[in-house]
């Protein structure tokens, strides 16, 4: 069973599934709180698919510490898995905070204005 | 040479010295913000100017020490500079326009409007996928967060709906970049470029991704109900920079990474762009609002642009001119445009009349729409040119009907809204403050536009031929609009007579354009003698008028096609305006501007089709068209139809005739009208002249002309308004003309050139002492005129004279075209088609009766019993006119000889033989002097009788009569005029029944319904918008990858 | 022929036509009278009339377009007849050919209106109604007229390959069977019923009205005015019927020949006058756009192909 579902591939599956979970949710629910969690979601889910996807079997973190074998001659990079996705994890983690804060910031404005969190209700603008 | 990453440098600078100094007050951090955005638009400038002046060559600049991979890396090229000083210079002035709203939503606002210009100005730079993926997230949420600050429920709807949009596009940009990074082990642009996604297994997708991801960006059709919202809600400044320089980069950004996909994509990328362009502006129409109207507008551009880059294969290295002209007229026009709508402060499209209250705001809302649409002397008109001509070259027929219906489409809505603002009610509406940092930006945009396109003509070879003289003449009229009317008459008429000096030689011995060229430049000198008659200022006249004639002479003087089409679109800009002048003329207006700007593009498509296979743009390429020369010519001569008025496209004629004000009638009936038929004999002589080989085109041309005489001559009978009388008359005299040149034989051409020659003389003398006529009486409707006999004989006499040479009476000059008709269609064995002409000629007497007895005859009435002659500034040119005349009349062969001599160049067989004053077809005679002198002396001698049996001649009065068995002592009783061809209505009503009318009403109706029905896909719902968005990503992968 | 002689011909010629009318138009009124079974006016009625309006001593004017509508009738008048060559003597230059070398049948047909636009206008200042509702249906019926004969003009033209009068009848001499009413009888048909509105005799009448209350131009003018439209009047119906004579009815070689004629053609729009009473305007229109026109076609396709 491990053999063919190794630590990469459990996590593809996983973002897969939360990516799906969070369109779901973003389409469906009404409430724009739950629109906003929806995105987290959907967010976790592709940083999970990253990494994932940078992930080579049987290497470990991209730290340089105890874990990695050192040494001279000993090219550092054969150990660990691509460092590149992780970093651009981090900033995508980073963007993502901001625009969960910033819808969190529109979800109070528009409660404030209408008290009402029914995204169907702000539909001032159409046509 | 500054490095541009000081341009983010700088940005992120102050932003975070912002956040220490916020102590020193808004203002300063406001200035700061500017000085910023200055210093970076130099930068910019600075690149540009090194590209464009200099030797500059594109430069990469590296980060953080690395090289690529490893770092992020910028890329400083000819395109990047200009876009990133497209940016920031928009940035600058839409900084300025905004300093106030940016002020009070506090310094955040400031900063973040900072950080939008830098995320903008480094998605255009970087070379980094995911630098992109993050700087677009930043630019949306700057833009977002601008939103969040402002006031109000709508615009935070919009700001919410914008961000759950962008955060769904950059989730899939997102994904894609990751993918194309495992298939191609690098984030680098030009890696994934080199390493061709799209051969690798699975890398298609990931090329999918990012390109939908771009494209979304640019808010296709119709997942873009985010967009237009946005549009419509936020802060009109912050719309003008979302539409100057969000689009822009975002454009920019679809061109840089548009490589990672492979050349199918260019393909699926205009059909894209073709959807959103047409899509867009199809649904532009049935907007009411304002604000949403210029959204859809925005989009619809963009997507045009959209269509461009995926041309790019075939217009080759004409793609950057023509995506620069395109983009920088949208550019300046629509940021304008929405800064003007933040001024004028009317949401409804209906509103914008208070427009007027500041007449120079109606200056700029007209450049910025004329931009729009494509006319000269804005980039977009060259770029247009420049696209149609190399798609056409290229036999891509289909993309430039898409391409034209669009732009008329949204010609449509602009123009409507510009209809409104020039003239719509605007009594109740309350008026707008006008501040200098807020006009000031509209102004550089507008002078912005003219001095780029300049520049934009120059670029070419066949555009640096075109004369911008006049154009800056008219300019000069603009900015001396404040002088009274005699000085600015006086200006202009000296300046016509100047330019027609300096032309003459040139055309001397080309007597074809010369007669055309006198008609419009000695006509137009006629015409606006007229114009001493108005007291004030009559702002705005001069000109628009002579912008109208700056265009005809254009097109008499015209080498290129190029140039020819230059003058059409002036002067179709110029009697636009002067259309529209007259008090109910706004409907009539807009359906002429519509008619003429169809026309135009089919003028322009087959413009094209001439200069498939030449390399030259020379106007002899009308004569040696090879590709579907029988469409092209049909083109033509549709494109030009719709300036002479033949039925089917007439519509707008009667009513913007009608409504003119007195002199600009004669100006737009008598030679405005000529320019189409200068084209027609442009387009026939282009067939093969007496070698015609496309005869079926010229019968059918033919049968329109005959039918358009009988259906303007009828209709003319059964008006009750003088003006439109003429203006019917003018159809059908111009069916006359289309006829006589459609036979395309020496008698049929001779024919139709009398016309031109005597509907100019007789129509102008008409419309000139009836529109006088009306300026002393107040009214149009003849039925409340009568007897004015008594009040003004000379103008009574010209109408006469007018009347009996329009009608073909011998001895005046008229019956010279009637004689040479009937000898034509002998000739030329169109029996049934001269009948249909003839008998609308016997319908002539009708309406030409009913025109000088219910003005002039019958009952005086009373509030007319002290009206006065007409002005003596009407008069002179009109007795000039009837001298013209007279002349004609009494000496026909001065004038059909020369004539007759400069057809024979072209149909050398069938020519009239003259024998002194006698001239003689193959059919019959005509000695035009002599029947003159037999007639006129059977007249002096029956008068003489008269006079001496005659001589105590009782002078009665008006009333002296008996009717009803009683004396009348009501003139409104006893004047017969209102519906006085009753009885010959019932006969004929059934062909009086406007089908054509009705016609374009439907075409109209369902356009309308079609809009209004579609747009309600924009409920307004932000999770429907991101449902658009998934079921576009999902047809589109359809579509391309296949399911 | 020089051009004194000339005028001299077309003089003489022009009094012949005056007096023929005017007996002409007494035939018609005796010829009206005898079927309604009165004596009816005595035959020298028209000169009296004549001889009395053009003496009497008072006269009215409403203004100069008023004073100059007369004029514009006779002087159209005498420009039809100098137009037009009256007797076919085998040379176009010849005796009674007046001027028609100045202007071939077009000049005719478009000068025919010169008269009648210019006595509408001058009536028209008048102010009295009638005169304007009598121009406006005559205007209409013409317009309605005018088109079978023009199409009918046509395809004789068509049959000829001329529009010199002179030449169509030239080309109808050496027997009855060359005239145009045998050779293109449709078109001929067609004009011969277009003629009926030309004449403007019953049905085609209400232009004037002459049995209730008279309307049309003539009820403006009296006197010397009243004269002048009377031999305009005598002339142009004499014109008209030599017109027709000349397009169909192989034109006349001398002037009893012409008398003959045109003392036909007149007396079939007597004659179909005394039968049918009179079309309101909107029926006689539409009269002509039936038969006189589907025959004015069949004629120009017959002459056509």
């Amino acid at each position: 069973m491990m053999e063919y579902l190794e630590l990469g591939h459990i996590g593809l599956i996983i973002g897969f599934l939360l990516i799906l979970v969070g369109f779901w949710g973003v389409l469906t629910q009404k409430n724009i709180i739950k629109i906003i969690v929806g995105f987290s979601i959907l967010n976790t889910g592709i940083n999970i698919l990253m990494v994932s996807l940078g992930y080579v079997k049987g290497k470990t973190a991209p730290i340089i510490d105890a874990a990695v074998a050192q040494g001279e001659g000993h090219d550092v990079s054969q150990s660990i898995v691509d460092p590149v996705p992780q970093a651009l994890v981090l900033t995508a983690i980073v963007i993502g905070f901001g625009i969960t804060a910033l819808m969190l910031a529109y979800a109070m404005k528009l409660y404030n204005a209408k008290k009402t969190l029914e995204i169907n209700k702000f539909n001032d603008l159409k046509w | 040479m500054v490095n541009p990453i000081y341009i983010v440098a700088i940005a992120l600078g102050v932003s975070f010295a912002i956040g220490v100094l916020n102590k020193l007050g808004r203002n300063f951090t406001g200035s700061l913000v500017l000085a910023a955005v200055s210093v970076m638009t130099f930068i910019s400038y600075q690149w540009f100017a090194a590209f464009q002046f200099g030797e500059q060559t594109a430069k990469m600049i590296y980060t953080a020490g690395f090289m690529p991979p490893l770092s992020i890396n910028l890329l400083m090229g000819h395109y990047e500079a200009f876009i990133t000083l497209m940016i920031n210079v928009i940035g600058l002035i839409g900084g300025i326009y905004m300093f106030n709203s940016l002020k009070k939503r506090g310094y955040n606002a400031q900063v973040i409007y900072l950080v939008l210009l830098m995320g903008l100005n480094v998605m255009v730079m970087t070379r980094d996928l995911f630098n992109l993926f993050v700087f677009l997230e930043i630019s949306s949420i700057a833009i977002a967060g601008l939103i969040l600050l402002e006031k109000g429920t709508r615009s935070m709807g919009a700001g919410f709906k914008y961000i759950l949009a962008t955060s769904i596009i950059s989730g899939f940009l997102l994904l894609g970049i990751i993918f194309a990074y495992y298939f191609t082990g690098s984030l680098n642009l030009d890696d994934v470029v080199a390493a061709n996604l799209s051969s690798i297994k699975g890398g298609a997708l990931a090329a999918f991704m990012i390109m939908i991801a771009i494209i979304l960006e640019i808010k296709p059709f119709p997942a873009n109900g985010w967009g237009l919202d946005v549009y419509e809600g936020s802060d009109v400044g912050l719309s003008a920079v979302i539409s100057g320089a969000s689009a822009t980069a975002s454009f920019f950004v679809l061109y840089k990474v548009m490589d990672i996909a492979g050349v199918e994509w260019n393909y699926y990328i205009s059909i894209i762009g073709a959807i959103t362009f047409v899509g867009s502006n199809l649904l532009g129409i049935a907007q009411k609002n304002t604000r949403r109207m210029l959204g859809y507008s925005s989009i619809g551009q963009l997507g045009l642009l959209m269509m461009i880059l995926g041309f790019r294969d075939i217009l080759g290295e004409q793609t950057p001119y023509i995506a620069f002209g395109i983009l920088i007229s949208h550019y300046f026009a629509k940021a304008g445009l929405f800064w003007l709508s933040g001024i004028v402060k009317s949401k409804s499209l209906k509103g914008w009349s208070n427009i007027r209250k500041k007449p120079f705001f109606l200056f700029l809302m007209g450049t910025f729409i004329f931009a729009l649409i494509g006319f000269p002397p804005f980039p977009s008109f060259f770029a247009k040119w420049t696209l149609v001509m190399e798609l056409v070259q290229t036999g891509n027929m289909t993309w430039v009907i898409a391409i034209l219906f669009g732009s008329m489409m949204e010609a449509v809505y602009l123009f409507r809204w510009f209809g409104y603002a020039i003239k719509g009610e605007n009594e109740h509406l309350e008026d707008f403050k006008i501040k200098i940092h807020k006009i000031t930006p509209v102004w550089i945009a507008a002078i912005g536009l003219y001095v780029i396109g300049y520049f934009t003509a120059q670029f070419t070879e066949v555009g640096a031929a075109i004369n911008f003289i006049p154009l800056a003449f008219v300019g000069l009229l603009l900015a001396i609009d404040f002088l009274p009317v005699m000085i600015k008459n006086t200006i202009a008429i000296t300046g016509m007579a100047l330019h027609f000096y300096f032309v003459y030689p040139e055309l001397e011995g080309d007597t074809l354009r010369l007669i055309f060229e006198g008609i419009f430049m000695v006509g137009g000198i006629l015409a606006l003698i007229a114009g001493y008659a108005y007291k004030g200022k009559r702002s705005g006249f001069y000109p628009v008028a002579i912008l109208m004639y700056a265009g005809l002479t254009a097109i008499i003087e015209a080498g290129t096609t190029l140039e020819f089409f230059y003058g059409w679109e002036l002067m179709t800009a110029g009697s636009y305006f002067l259309i529209i002048r007259g008090k109910r003329s706004m409907s009539h207006g807009l359906s002429y501007m519509l008619f003429s700007i169809g026309g135009a593009y089919a003028l322009l498509a087959a413009f094209g089709m001439a200069h498939v296979g030449q390399d030259s743009f020379a106007m002899d390429i009308l004569n040696t068209i090879t590709y579907i020369p029988t469409w092209a010519y049909g083109l033509l001569i549709v494109g030009f139809l719709t300036k002479t008025a033949a039925v089917g496209l007439h519509i707008w004629l009667p009513g913007a005739h009608g409504e003119a004000e007195s002199d600009v009638s004669p100006m737009v009936s008598a030679i405005l009208l000529k320019a189409g038929v200068f084209g027609i004999v442009l387009t026939l002589i282009g067939m093969g002249a007496e070698n015609n080989q496309y005869s079926e085109l010229a019968y059918a041309l033919g049968w329109l002309g005959a039918i358009t005489a009988l259906v303007g001559n009828l209709m003319a009978i059964f008006q009750e308004d003088a003006k439109r009388l003429l203006a019917y008359s003018s159809i059908g005299q111009l069916g006359y003309i289309v006829l006589g040149l459609a036979m395309m034989t020496h008698l049929g051409w001779l024919g139709g050139f009398s016309y031109v020659i005597n509907h100019f003389l007789y129509k102008a003398v008409l419309f000139m002492t009836i529109g006088a006529v009306v300026m002393r009486v107040g009214t149009h409707n003849m039925y409340e005129m009568g007897g004015l006999i008594k009040r003004m004989p000379l103008a009574f006499l010209a109408v006469m004279i007018g009347i009996i040479a329009l009608s073909g009476v011998p001895p005046l000059s008229g019956f010279a075209g009637k004689w040479l008709f009937y000898n034509a269609i002998l000739d030329k064995g169109w029996y049934f088609q001269g009948a249909v002409m003839f008998f609308s000629g016997g319908l002539a007497f009708l309406y030409l009766w009913r025109l000088i007895h219910t003005v002039f005859l019958g009952q005086l009435k009373d509030n007319h019993r002290n009206v006065k002659e007409i002005s003596i500034w009407f008069l002179i040119p009109i007795y000039t006119l009837i001298a013209g005349l007279m002349v004609f009349a009494a000496k026909p062969q001065w004038v059909l000889q020369p004539m007759g001599d400069m057809i024979a160049q072209f149909f050398p067989t069938g020519q009239l033989v003259w024998d002194g004053g006698t001239a003689i077809s193959q059919y019959g005679y005509w000695a035009g002097s002599l029947v003159g002198v037999t007639i006129g002396a059977s007249f002096v001698f029956v008068l003489f009788w008269l006079l001496v049996s005659t001589r105590k001649a009782h002078k009665v009065k008006q009333f002296d009569i008996t009717y009803s068995g009683e004396r009348p002592e009501r003139p409104e009783t006893t004047h017969v005029a209102y519906n006085v061809f009753e009885g010959f209505y019932q006969a004929m009503w059934i062909a009086t029944i406007p089908m054509v009318e009705t016609f374009w009403n439907r075409v109209t109706e369902v356009l309308h319904e079609t809009a209004e029905f579609t747009r309600k896909i924009y409920s307004g719902n932000g999770q429907a918008y991101m449902l658009h968005i998934v079921f576009f990503i999902l047809v589109t992968y359809l579509v391309i990858i296949g399911g | 022929m020089d051009i004194t002689s000339k005028l001299i011909y077309a003089l003489i010629g022009l009094l012949i036509v005056v007096n023929w009318g005017m007996l002409m138009s007494v035939t018609f009124r005796k010829i009206g009278a005898r079927m309604a079974g009165r004596h009816g006016i005595p035959f020298r009625q028209p000169w009296v009339n004549l001889l009395k309006n053009i003496s009497t001593r008072t006269i009215i004017t409403h203004g100069y377009m008023y004073y100059l509508g007369p004029v514009f009738r006779l002087s159209g008048g005498i420009g039809i007849f100098l137009f037009m060559p009256m007797v076919f003597t085998g040379n176009a230059d010849g005796l009674w050919t007046n001027f028609s070398f100045q202007g071939d049948l077009i000049l005719i047909l478009y000068f025919q209106v010169f008269g009648m636009l210019g006595m509408a206008m001058g009536s028209g200042e008048g102010g009295h109604p009638y005169s304007a509702m009598g121009v406006a249906r005559g205007l209409a019926q013409h317009a309605a007229v005018e088109l079978p004969l023009t199409i009918a003009i046509l395809a004789i033209a068509v049959q000829f390959d001329t529009f010199s009068i002179y030449k169509i009848v030239e080309a109808q001499q050496g027997g009855f069977q060359n005239w145009v009413l045998f050779t293109n009888p449709f078109a001929s048909a067609a004009i011969i019923l277009a003629m009926l509105g030309a004449l403007g005799h019953s049905p085609f009448n209400l232009v004037k009205a002459p049995n209730e209350i008279l309307i049309g131009p003539a009820t403006e003018y009296e006197g010397t005015y009243l004269g002048f439209m009377m031999s305009a009047g005598a002339i142009i119906h004499v014109m008209e019927a030599v017109l027709f004579m000349n397009l169909i009815f192989g034109g006349a070689t001398s002037w009893i020949e012409l008398i003959i004629k045109s003392f036909l053609i007149y007396f079939w729009s007597v004659f179909v006058g005394m039968v049918f009473p009179r079309f309101k305007i909107e029926q006689s229109v539409i009269w002509f756009f039936k038969w006189p026109l589907g025959f004015a076609i069949i004629g120009l396709l017959m002459a056509s192909f």
